[in-house]
């Protein structure tokens, strides 16, 4: 079984939209830049990957819900849905909600109703969507959103479902990974042997998943399969035994071997435990195989609850395309990944017919989904 | 009696309140002088120590549930964990954790946080403790879905069972009450909740079926939802005055139909939805055999809906 994806949309900081984020990632231009909505003074680290949409001094409330709303209606557009959703269920994964707006109403006052912590009243306000649901997951919260999604679909429950992810950074969030990082990294490097750890970003995606294609619509790639699990190993340690069972999950439900799979999106956050992990699994896994491995976050940041979304939107691009972006700043492979066909320096350009997208999250939380072009 | 297809049903069910650890009192309201719930008497001190409130009530209300829905024993879960996943609805979860750091930050600077406090920064901490500390490798699953998240939590558990990724999911709802929920909120939180294991019923290792889960509605607008549910219900419970009736406004409730009012236990939030199932649970636990209607939603906003039926009425 596999389902259309007829409409997609994505804000980060190195892009407005998908074709806009995908040329970066190409050309290797970073969004990385000085902190823009903290007070720098306060933290060891000084660097994140921001969209700069402020208009004033400091920071201001509302910015996961801009760049959600933003991501879904490009999305909705590029689909050819009516403005007013209505009952077409909207799922949104997340790591951080809109925490950064409570940060703001604690600390400076700023106007903030409990409601306002999920993105369900904002949806309902933009789009007239009444089954909206916000799902807190960590990194791997919107790929789990779009396996509920599938669920729907699978299940006849609906013949359309919009499935999105977004954050932004709380203070809290980065406070709290700044105070056990004594030494913060100049840049993200997945994979590489000199990563030294990863760095927040911004941003939002969004993709329109229906049962059939519509008539005269385009469709953007075919989702095969979406497996999650969760290690129940340790909160912020990921467990190689997890993250396999997510992608044979995955890899069995699509009916794609190792072998079928042309590239493969890392979820390559460029911290040193992580990247090693997936990167012995994958070698396991694909032992034999030789599909191309690339990853976002080197230019992207880690966009935490839309990261996984935006890989699968880089990874339908490619499909789309044939041409594979780099990981940016790998420039000397981890030992345990130096027999994979790593892209760097310069985009590759090779037919990709499937692709598998890795994320991983906080607590062990797995995702892995598998996207084709035409059938 | 066989079901034709799959169904979903609860097989075990957690309160855990100030005062009451058994769904049966429920409808009665708090307990006069109930203490705050103590985590450590309940579950013991190991492992709790660095965790934020919100996770150590989840923890003892899982915990509760998936014995009794005898999954756990004293040695550990009795099936396997890959087959067992976890849904939390929790909106204030870790609200503290999130307002005290850059309280502490915006004072001092990053120097003066506690790394202990790193992993409650992220909204799923409770899920993915759940799943830690039992063992459950299935999906996991952080529903923050302002005033209907207890009834979408189940929808969502529901769902992943009859898709197969599961053959339990423990549902867990909490809220805590501190000084920063109690400002947002304008309300004392009821620092507790409950939490139900549903499983599918063709599932190995599942007790019996204690209350079906029937479809969930979704309107846009509250008495939109009840009027859907009293016409949803189908066979002899087709007389919707014979059931009980949970969240609906007066109004709302069918002449002569029962109905119950969990509000004297605070502000309820994510919890809400699980203290009515657990409601419901005590209800077909007592004998009764007509369904439960639970409703939840704002004033002006969306709503969910569902119906519950104790399974001697199930065909």
């Amino acid at each position: 079984m596999s389902f259309p994806i007829t409409g997609i949309g994505a804000v980060t900081s190195i892009g407005d939209d998908p074709d806009e984020i995908f040329t970066s990632l190409c050309e290797g231009r970073s969004g990385l830049g000085p902190l823009r909505g903290f007070d720098a003074e306060r933290f060891t680290a000084r660097q994140l990957f921001e969209i700069d949409d402020r208009t004033g001094d400091g920071d201001e409330p509302g910015r996961a819900t801009r760049f959600l709303v933003e991501a879904v209606r490009q999305a909705v557009a590029d689909a050819g849905l009516p403005d007013d959703l209505g009952g077409i269920p909207v799922l949104v994964g997340t790591g951080l909600r809109e925490l950064r707006s409570l940060e703001l109403w604690w600390r400076d006052g700023a106007p903030f109703t409990a409601d306002g912590l999920d993105f369900g009243p904002a949806l309902r306000r933009r789009f007239g969507a009444y089954d909206a649901h916000t799902f807190a997951g960590a990194c791997s919260a919107s790929l789990y959103a779009l396996a509920l999604g599938w669920d729907m679909l699978e299940q006849g429950e609906t013949d359309t479902v919009i499935v999105a992810g977004c954050d932004t950074v709380t203070e809290s969030m980065f406070g709290l990974a700044d105070r056990v990082q004594f030494d913060p990294p100049a840049l993200v490097r997945p994979f590489d042997r000199e990563r030294q750890g990863t760095i927040l970003g911004e941003g939002a995606a969004a993709i329109v998943l229906r049962r059939e294609p519509a008539a005269g619509r385009p469709v953007r790639g075919w989702l095969r399969s979406v497996a999650v699990n969760c290690d129940a190993y340790h909160q912020t340690a990921p467990d190689a035994d997890g993250v396999r069972a997510s992608i044979e999950q995955a890899q069995a439900a699509a009916g794609s071997r190792p072998e079928d799979i042309d590239l493969v999106v890392l979820h390559a956050t460029g911290t040193p435990l992580n990247d090693r992990t997936e990167a012995e699994v994958v070698a396991e896994v694909f032992d034999g195989a030789r599909p191309a491995f690339t990853g976002i976050k080197a230019l992207t940041g880690h966009t935490s609850g839309s990261a996984g979304l935006m890989s699968l939107i880089v990874a339908l691009r490619s499909v789309e395309s044939g041409r594979v972006p780099p990981i940016a700043n790998l420039t000397d492979p981890l030992p345990e990944g130096e027999g994979l066909r790593l892209v760097s320096d310069r985009p590759l350009t090779t037919p990709v017919r499937v692709a598998q997208v890795n994320g991983f999250g906080f607590g062990g939380v797995n995702a892995v989904a598998i996207v084709a072009g035409a059938a | 009696m066989t079901a034709a297809v799959t169904e979903v049903a609860v097989t075990g069910v957690g309160v855990v309140l100030p005062g009451l650890n058994e769904p049966g009192g429920l409808p009665h309201g708090p307990v006069a002088g109930a203490a705050p719930v103590d985590p450590a008497a309940l579950i013991g001190k190991k492992g709790l120590r660095f965790k934020d409130r919100a996770t150590q009530l989840g923890l003892c209300m899982a915990k509760a549930a998936l014995t009794d829905a005898g999954l756990l024993g004293p040695r550990g879960l009795l099936v396997p964990g890959d087959r067992v996943g976890v849904v939390v609805s929790s909106n204030l979860g870790n609200a503290d954790t999130v307002c005290r750091a850059v309280a502490t930050i915006a004072e001092e600077n990053t120097g003066a946080l506690s790394p202990m406090d790193t992993p409650n920064a992220s909204s799923n901490i409770i899920a993915s403790e759940i799943a830690i500390r039992f063992g459950l490798r299935g999906p996991n699953l952080t529903v923050c879905n302002g005033v209907t998240s207890g009834l979408d939590a189940l929808r969502w558990a529901r769902l992943t069972l009859r898709s197969g990724r599961a053959d339990h999911m423990v549902v867990a709802g909490v809220e805590p009450d501190n000084d920063i929920t109690r400002r947002l909120t304008g309300a004392r939180m009821v620092d507790g909740g409950a939490a139900v294991v549903v499983g599918r019923t063709d599932a190995v290792g599942a007790a019996g079926p204690r209350l079906l889960l029937g479809p969930s509605l979704r309107t846009e607008k509250l008495p939109d939802c009840a009027a859907r549910l009293a016409d949803a219900a189908s066979g002899p419970a087709r007389d919707a005055a014979a059931g009980l009736w949970l969240g609906a406004g007066p109004s709302a409730v069918p002449p002569g139909a029962e109905s119950a009012d969990l509000s004297g236990w605070g502000e309820c939030s994510g919890a809400l939805g699980l203290l009515q199932c657990a409601t419901a649970v005590a209800w077909a636990d007592s004998g009764r055999t007509e369904p439960v209607y639970a409703l939840l939603g704002g004033a002006d906003g969306e709503a969910s809906g569902t119906v519950w039926t104790p399974p001697e009425r199930a065909v």
